[in-house]
């Protein structure tokens, strides 16, 4: 059944969806959980934050499965409920005060890596402070820059989608990449790849 | 193009987000302007170094925790047993209808609530003298006038 359901359009398994179809629900989550998921990570720098925030689009997804428009397609509109949530609704949920990179738990866990001398060990540490000093920076930008780079660095979208997702212009977003690219320069000055 | 005009859409020449007139104007610009070719050479080095951010993985139990989310958040909202009614009332069309149906019922208690003891002179005027329907005639300039949408709502409201 899974099998088959791989080779469908993600409109038409929202469709089956929005009937009440929990196995075209499933292929859904699948296909679409790891883009999600990064979207929110990349932008709240948390990650269990991210996966609470993207069982939360999730949810929104089976509950608006049935208004769901055909007009738009469905990676629009998934980024779209992705993107309000981020941009509009999580102040509400009373968590920015988790909006900073690695939680203590997460810090003491590289510590203790730390101490271990694999030379393996430590290329993997480089790797996950170079991470953590872009999410850094990525967290100081404002949120509406944050998004659109994001966006398009990782999700490598046009300009006229993002515009669509962040529902604004297509010369509002090219400004926002133009202003967040300058400020992660500023940011990254000292970044030595 | 000025050096002025080309930083400015720089940004989109990189996203490759020109019409291929300007995307190839801004390419000549830059192989011979050395300060723009360096500005845009920081800005490349910039997203490369993004890429360094790395991509994280669902986990596991990712489906069944949202699974048991929703099936949670279904006993919030709708009480058990009571999930179909919810679910008739959240279609556009039962909404419609049961507005239309509540408006018809409203008009039709209004009128048979409000007619009772509305104008008894119009019912039997051959009763009343010609003072007395000047006299209620004069309610026309009452703060709730007998018969207006109010007059029935006051008169309903208080039975």
């Amino acid at each position: 059944m899974t099998a088959e359901m791989g080779s469908i359009p993600s409109e038409e398994l929202l469709a089956k969806t929005a009937e009440g179809d929990e196995y075209a629900f499933a292929t859904l989550v699948r296909r679409h959980q790891t883009s999600v998921l990064n979207l929110i990570y990349r932008y709240v720098g948390d990650r269990t934050m991210a996966r609470d925030l993207a069982q939360e689009v999730f949810i929104r997804v089976w509950r608006a499965a049935k208004r769901y428009e055909a007009k738009a397609k469905f990676t629009t509109w998934i980024y779209r409920i992705t993107a309000n949530l981020c941009l509009n609704e999580l102040k509400s949920f009373g968590k920015k005060k988790l909006l900073f990179w690695g939680s203590p738990r997460e810090e003491g866990q590289t510590r203790d890596e730390r101490s271990n001398v694999s030379p393996s060990a430590e290329d993997l540490l480089l790797a996950e402070e170079r991470s953590r000093q872009i999410s850094d920076a990525l967290q100081g930008l404002p949120e509406n820059q944050r998004m659109a780079l994001i966006l398009k660095r990782y999700d490598n979208l046009s300009y006229g989608e993002i515009a669509k997702i962040m529902e604004c212009s297509v010369s509002a977003v090219e400004s926002l990449l133009v202003r967040a690219k300058r400020n992660l320069q500023e940011k990254l000055i000292f970044f030595e790849k | 193009m000025k050096c002025s005009q080309v930083q400015k859409r720089l940004s989109a020449f990189q996203d490759g987000e020109l019409n291929p007139q300007e995307q190839e104007r801004v390419s000549d610009h830059l192989e011979s302007c050395s300060a723009c070719r360096e500005r845009y050479a920081e800005m490349e080095k910039v997203w490369q170094a993004l890429g360094d951010f790395k991509e994280i993985l669902p986990e596991r139990g990712f489906y069944g925790q949202l699974v048991k989310k929703i099936n949670e958040s279904n006993e919030t909202r709708f009480p058990a047993g009571f999930q179909w009614l919810f679910q008739f009332f959240s279609s556009p069309w039962a909404t419609s209808t049961l507005l239309i149906v509540g408006i018809l019922i409203g008009t039709f208690l209004g009128n048979i609530l409000a007619k009772s003891d509305l104008f008894p002179f119009q019912q039997n005027q051959a009763a009343y003298s010609g003072a007395a329907i000047e006299v209620f005639s004069l309610k026309v300039f009452d703060p709730i006038p007998p018969g207006t949408l109010a007059d029935k709502y006051m008169r309903m409201a208080s039975y």
